[in-house]
C-alpha cells in the first residue's frame, strides 16, 4: 500500500507525466467534441429526412439513410475506425485526429439520429393536427410546436450518445494515437513509473469527472425544459 | 357563464361571407379499409348540422376529410365555390376552425401563446391586437387567470373550451366539432356545450359530431346519420328523432335514448 502512494507521489511530482496525461485528455477532449458536433448536424439531417412524409422526392435519401444507419449500427467501432485509418484515409501524413475525428462523428450520427428519429415521433400527432387546423405552415408546426416538445425526449438520450463516444474514443490507442487512455498505459510502461495501477486509477478519475459534469449539465438542461409539464401552478 | 358584455364574433358578420360547404362524392380508404363511401352533402351558412352514427361508421374521419386533415381518396370538398386543394387548404383552413375530442391545446405554450399563435404568425392581426382579443375571450369564459397557465394545469374541460375560443380567434366561417365532449367528466360537459350553444345562437354555422343525443336535438338545425361511410337518413331534429325513417336509425335510436 505504501508503494501505491508513493506511486501517487511521483505521478503527481514528475512534470512530464502530467503533461503527458493533460495531452492525452486534451487530445480525447478534441476528438469527442468535434465528433459530437459532426453527430449532431448529420445525425439531425439522417432524422429529418427519416420522418419525413414519403413522397416522389424523399424515397432515395430516405433508402440511403437506412442503408447508412444499419452499416454503421451493425459494425463494430474499432472496425470502422481501422476502416477510416487504413482504407478510406490511408494516406501518409493525413492528420490522425481528424481521421478519428470524422470516423467518431459518423459513427455517433447513426445512434443520434435514431434518438433525434425517435423524440419527434413520440410527439402526439395531435399536436401537429392543432397546429394544421389553424393553418399553420409545416415549417411553423415543425418549428414552434413538434421541434421544441421532441427536444424534452431527445435531450437525456442524446446526454447518453456524448458520454458512449468520449469513453469510446479510448479506442484512438489501437491506432497509435496518444488520448488519455494510452497517455496512462504509456506512463505506467516499463520505461517510465514500471506500475501501470496508479496512471490507469488517475486516467479513469479524468473520464469519470468529464462524464458526470455532461451528466450534472444534461440534468439541469432537462430540468429547464421541463417547466411546462409541470402541473398547478397556483 | 358569461361574466361581461364582450361577445364571441363569429365568421357570419363578416360582410359579403356567405358560407357554402359542398361535399361530392367523397370516398376515403386507409389501405385497404374502405371507411367513407360516397358521401355527397351541403352546408349552407348559419346550419348547426350534428353528424350521428356508430363507433366505426366514418362520422369522424368524414368531418376530417372537409377541412383536410384527413386528404380525400377521391371526390370533391368545395368551400365557397373553390375545390380544396392540397395547394389552397392552408387559406381554407382558417375559415375552417376545427375543434378536437382530445383538446390539442399546444403543450409547450401558454394559453395566452396557444390562442396568439396563429393569428399572429398568419399576419391576420397584430402581437397587441391578437393578446387583446384573447383576453377578451378569456374572460368571456371566466378563465382570465388562466392566460399564462401552461395546458397541463387546465382541467378537461377548461382546456376545451380554450380549444373552441382559439378556434374562434381566427374567425372562421364554420366551426367543426370532433366529439367535443367525449374526453370529458360530466360536469365539465355542460360548460363545454353551453359554449358551443352560444356560439350557436349567434349564428355561427356549426358541424358537429357527437354522442350528447339531448344536445344533438337541443341544438341542430338538421341532423345526418352515417352508417358503414354512407348518409343513410338525414332531416330535421324533431323529425329524425321522434320519426325515423330506416330500421338502421330506429335500432340505434333505441339502444341510445
Amino acid at each position: 500500500m505504501s508503494n501505491f502512494f508513493s506511486k501517487i507521489g511521483e505521478l503527481f511530482s514528475t512534470p512530464e507525466y502530467i503533461d503527458s496525461l493533460l495531452h492525452g485528455f486534451l487530445l480525447t477532449i478534441q476528438i469527442s467534441y468535434f465528433a459530437i458536433l459532426i453527430g449532431i448536424l448529420l445525425g439531425t439531417i439522417i432524422a429529418l429526412v427519416d420522418t419525413a412524409k414519403k413522397t416522389k422526392w424523399t424515397i432515395v435519401p430516405k433508402f440511403i439513410c437506412t442503408v447508412y444507419t444499419t452499416i454503421i449500427r451493425g459494425t463494430p467501432m474499432a472496425l470502422q475506425l481501422f476502416i477510416m485509418f487504413f482504407v478510406i484515409f490511408a494516406v501518409k501524413g493525413f492528420p490522425s485526429i481528424i481521421i478519428a475525428i470524422v470516423a467518431f462523428g459518423l459513427n455517433s450520427a447513426a445512434y443520434t439520429a435514431e434518438v433525434i428519429r425517435g423524440g419527434i415521433l413520440s410527439v402526439d400527432p395531435g399536436q401537429t393536427e392543432a397546429g394544421m387546423a389553424l393553418g399553420l405552415s409545416q415549417r411553423t408546426i415543425f418549428m414552434k410546436i413538434v421541434a421544441p416538445q421532441a427536444i424534452k425526449n431527445i435531450i437525456p438520450a442524446l446526454g447518453n450518445e456524448i458520454i458512449t463516444v468520449i469513453k469510446e474514443t479510448a479506442i484512438v490507442s489501437m491506432v497509435g494515437m496518444y488520448d488519455l487512455n494510452m497517455a496512462a498505459k504509456d506512463i505506467g510502461s516499463g520505461q517510465n513509473m514500471a506500475s501501470y495501477i496508479v496512471p490507469m486509477v488517475v486516467a479513469a478519475l479524468f473520464y469519470l469527472v468529464t462524464i458526470y459534469l455532461i451528466t450534472f449539465i444534461v440534468k439541469r438542461i432537462e430540468k429547464g425544459l421541463r417547466r411546462s409539464d409541470l402541473r398547478g401552478e397556483e | 357563464m358569461s361574466e361581461n358584455g364582450s361577445e364571441i364574433k363569429t365568421g357570419i358578420s363578416q360582410a359579403g361571407a356567405n358560407t357554402d360547404l359542398v361535399v361530392r362524392n367523397l370516398h376515403k380508404a386507409f389501405g385497404k379499409n374502405k371507411v367513407i363511401n360516397g358521401i355527397d352533402f351541403e352546408l349552407k351558412e348559419g346550419e348547426r348540422v350534428v353528424v350521428l352514427g356508430p363507433s366505426g361508421s366514418g362520422k369522424s374521419t368524414f368531418l376530417r376529410c372537409i377541412n383536410w386533415m384527413e386528404e380525400p381518396t377521391s371526390g370533391e370538398i368545395i368551400f365557397d365555390g373553390e375545390v380544396v386543394t392540397a395547394k389552397n387548404i392552408r387559406r381554407i383552413r382558417r375559415n375552417l376552425g376545427m375543434v378536437f375530442q382530445h383538446f390539442n391545446l399546444i403543450t409547450n405554450m401558454t394559453v395566452m401563446e396557444n390562442l396568439t399563435l396563429a393569428p399572429v404568425k398568419l399576419k391576420l392581426m397584430s402581437r397587441e391586437a391578437a393578446r387583446k382579443r384573447a383576453m377578451e375571450l378569456l374572460r368571456h369564459i371566466g378563465l382570465p387567470k388562466k392566460a399564462d397557465a401552461y395546458p397541463a394545469s387546465l382541467s378537461g374541460g377548461q382546456k376545451q373550451r380554450i380549444a373552441i375560443i382559439r378556434a374562434m380567434m381566427l374567425s372562421p366561417e364554420v366551426l367543426l366539432f370532433d366529439e367535443p365532449t367525449s374526453a370529458l367528466d360530466p360536469e365539465s360537459i355542460g360548460d363545454v356545450l353551453s359554449l358551443i350553444s352560444e356560439l350557436a345562437e349567434r349564428g355561427m354555422t356549426i358541424m358537429i359530431v357527437t354522442h350528447e343525443m339531448s344536445f344533438a336535438k337541443e341544438i341542430a338545425t338538421r341532423v345526418v346519420f352515417i352508417d358503414k361511410g354512407r348518409i343513410i337518413e338525414e332531416g330535421e331534429p324533431e323529425e329524425f328523432f321522434s320519426h325515423p325513417k330506416t330500421e338502421r336509425v330506429k335500432e340505434f335510436l333505441g339502444k341510445v335514448l
